[in-house]
């Protein structure tokens, strides 16, 4: 028994990175219908970021706790500026344009982010100082780290805040408007291009705070850390239902969770299988995801 | 499984690596008639670091030739290719190398990439000294264009067996590969020593490699409670997992294989590294021919040489060795030339081949992290006891 509340505390552990990158995914896609498969990269950004800022601070004397929030903070703001600059070069000239030119455009701002910091910061592993400590307690035999909770802590308050953003404020009825028909919001006075820079904004904002935590939490940064990640955050926010909050969010620690008994319990070979089996047959009952609805409410 | 998510992105990326080739390694020396010697590794992806040291080691062979003279009065010239060890990026690079003229190959990386890489080269004839890839498969396709520098791992499992049963005295192991060519080779071959030894192997299986969190995997491993868990992938994933293994408190030792023989390693598992074991061919570091190369290397790199930056110094001089013996550049004449050597004076010693290809007296030992720093752990002697590695 105590293996599989271990497994538990694991699969939420991953699934909370994965629900704070399938966010991203699933807001961008509500509002603008598209599959951001640069998302992943600017949560590998985010990560680069953050470790230039510790790394920078380490030669001082900041205090680790003050060094850990300037990291975060900073890397959120940069990664942010960076997700609306993106969107207004890359995406906004294509908005009325086909879904492909701007899929394919997606595909190469991912690798043009890529590429550009593994041109500045190299090939290799970059590597966090190890600050967390390691510490934790055991319960019935379930082994919990301190770090575990604070990262775990960390991404539902991020998630909570979002939640009540987008619906406890006029700005995210705003966007919630543009989810649903973008030309009767624009009819309604309704700012949509600065609504989309917003979303594109709030996704970066979780996704540099989940690159930073992963680099403070894993240790090990690279710049193609992005990419797998996003592929499991990406389904994420299918089998939740893209364009649904909620779903994304449950659907990040469905997919953790998938993963961890998967590994535990069938065989680690096999995670993936797992996974995607799962995908699959939520697919075929519920085209829509677990919390996708066909048509009018999306976020 | 990795390989196909990973094809088309590492094909592109692969294409970038190609415009910005200039940027990450600039041939040797342009000599007009110089003897092109192509060396396909690993320069973008996760295993560029490894790469980069093999190419490293590889130039230092090249000014040492060519300071003393070059090849017959020709000077050699090295000419890398990015294979991001993928195995079709690894077709291309061949092709490539193939293309730019070079008469010879050493180098590899990922036995996944060298194995094309192989093929390609045998097809057109080409001679291709390996320096790391240890895969048994790559000298059992009865190709003769084809030596390595380095053991393999039917050579490398029954030594990890050895060590595992008889110098840590367990009783039970596990063993963890990536499914890598090398990983899942070095794992097969490990797991069947280790059954004829009397070792109860309590659990044989793969992770996905990339990943930041095998705790799962873990937490199924240490319900088995193994005296010994050994990892046969790359330096990377063991640095994640030997950290995750300590947060969950496991007893038994952890081990890797050669390819978690990288600092990075200890980087990212910082004093979770300590008391790991690892199975390896000698490092540079620890012979002691190779101190003067170690020197050498540090100065013109800024860093220690890699695993297998010397196994690559050895793998270019051999090629070399064999051109000078041949008196021609013709491939053919190579590729007998280099079968006949048998004592070559190698950094890593002496180096003759059998009739497969493979080297004749291979060496291993284990080295042990110690206050996050490698240092030599155990040896077998002559007489096949396990002693302590100097």
């Amino acid at each position: 028994m105590s293996t599989f509340f271990q497994l538990v505390i694991e699969g939420l552990t991953i699934g909370s990175f994965y629900s704070l990158v399938a966010l991203g995914y699933t807001m961008v896609y509500g509002i603008i219908r598209l599959i951001n498969f640069a998302h992943g990269d600017l949560f590998m950004v985010g990560a680069f970021i953050g470790w230039t800022v510790l790394t920078t601070l380490a030669a001082t004397h900041v205090p680790w706790g003050l060094g850990l929030l300037a990291a975060l903070v900073i890397a959120m703001l940069l990664t942010a500026v960076l997700g609306v600059a993106i969107e207004k070069v890359a995406y906004e000239p294509l908005l009325r344009s086909s879904r492909l030119s701007i899929l394919i455009t997606a595909l190469g701002v991912s690798l043009a982010l890529e590429n550009g910091v593994l041109l500045i910061y190299g090939p290799g592993f970059n590597t966090y100082p190890h600050l967390l400590t390691q510490a934790g307690f055991s319960i019935g035999g379930v082994e919990i780290n301190d770090a575990q909770i604070g990262m775990m802590l960390l991404s539902f308050l991020l998630m909570l805040g979002l939640y009540i953003f987008v619906h406890h404020t006029f700005v995210g009825t705003a966007m919630r408007a543009l989810a649903v028909d973008q030309d009767a919001a624009r009819l309604m006075g309704i700012d949509v291009e600065n609504v989309i820079r917003l979303t594109f904004l709030l996704g970066a904002l979780l996704a540099a705070a989940a690159g930073v935590m992963e680099g403070v939490y894993y240790t090990q940064i690279n710049f193609f850390m992005g990419f797998l990640l996003g592929l499991r955050a990406f389904t994420a926010a299918v089998l939740g239902g893209i364009g649904n909050i909620p779903g994304a969010m449950a659907g990040g620690l469905l997919i953790g969770l998938l993963e961890a008994f998967g590994a535990g319990y069938i065989s680690s070979r096999w995670t993936d299988v797992f996974v995607f089996a799962v995908l699959i047959i939520v697919l075929a009952v519920k085209p829509t995801g677990l919390f996708g609805e066909r048509v009018v409410e999306r976020m | 499984m990795r390989h196909s998510r990973f094809t088309i992105r590492a094909g592109i990326i692969a294409l970038t690596a190609l415009l910005f080739g200039p940027f990450m390694a600039a041939p040797g020396s342009a000599a007009g008639d110089a003897i092109k010697i192509g060396v396909p590794v690993p320069l973008s992806g996760s295993y560029a670091n490894a790469g980069i040291d093999i190419l490293n080691g590889a130039k230092l062979a090249a000014e040492r030739i060519n300071a003393s003279g070059g090849i017959n009065g020709q000077k050699i010239e090295i000419v890398p290719e990015d294979d991001a060890c993928d195995a079709q990026t690894a077709v291309q690079a061949a092709q490539k190398l193939i293309d730019e003229g070079v008469v010879a190959a050493a180098g590899g990386y990922c036995s996944s990439a060298s194995l094309p890489e192989l093929t390609t080269f045998h097809r057109a004839n080409i001679p291709f000294a390996l320096d790391a890839s240890t895969n048994p498969q790559l000298t059992e396709m009865g190709y003769d264009n084809v030596v390595r520098t380095i053991g393999r791992d039917d050579e490398q499992g029954p030594f990890a067996a050895n060590f595992i049963a008889n110098a840590l005295h367990a009783k039970t192991a596990a063993v963890i590969h990536d499914n890598t060519t090398y990983a899942k080779g070095l794992a097969d071959n490990t797991v069947s020593a280790l059954k004829t030894s009397g070792v109860r192997v309590v659990y044989d299986n793969a992770v996905t490699p990339g990943q930041a969190d095998y705790t799962p995997t873990l937490t199924r491993v240490a319900g088995l409670n193994p005296d010994v868990i050994y990892y046969t992938g790359y330096f990377s994933e063991a640095g994640v997992l030997v950290k995750e293994a300590r947060q969950l408190h496991m007893k038994g030792t952890f081990m890797g294989g050669d390819a978690t023989n990288d600092p990075t390693l200890i980087k990212t598992a910082g004093s979770a590294a300590n008391g790991m074991i690892i199975t390896t061919s000698p490092l540079a570091q620890f012979i002691s021919g190779a101190h003067g190369f170690v020197q050498q290397y540090e100065k013109a790199y800024g860093h220690a040489p890699g695993p297998y930056s010397v196994y690559e110094y050895d793998a270019v001089g051999v090629m070399a060795q064999a051109i000078r013996n041949a008196k021609s550049t013709k491939s053919d004449k190579i590729i007998a030339a280099l079968h006949q050597i048998k004592n070559y004076h190698g950094l890593t010693g002496e180096i003759g081949f059998n009739a497969k290809g493979d080297r004749t007296k291979p060496a291993y030992i284990t080295i042990i992290v110690k206050n996050e720093q490698f240092v030599p752990y155990q040896q077998l002697n002559a007489a096949g006891k396990w002693v302590v590695a100097k």
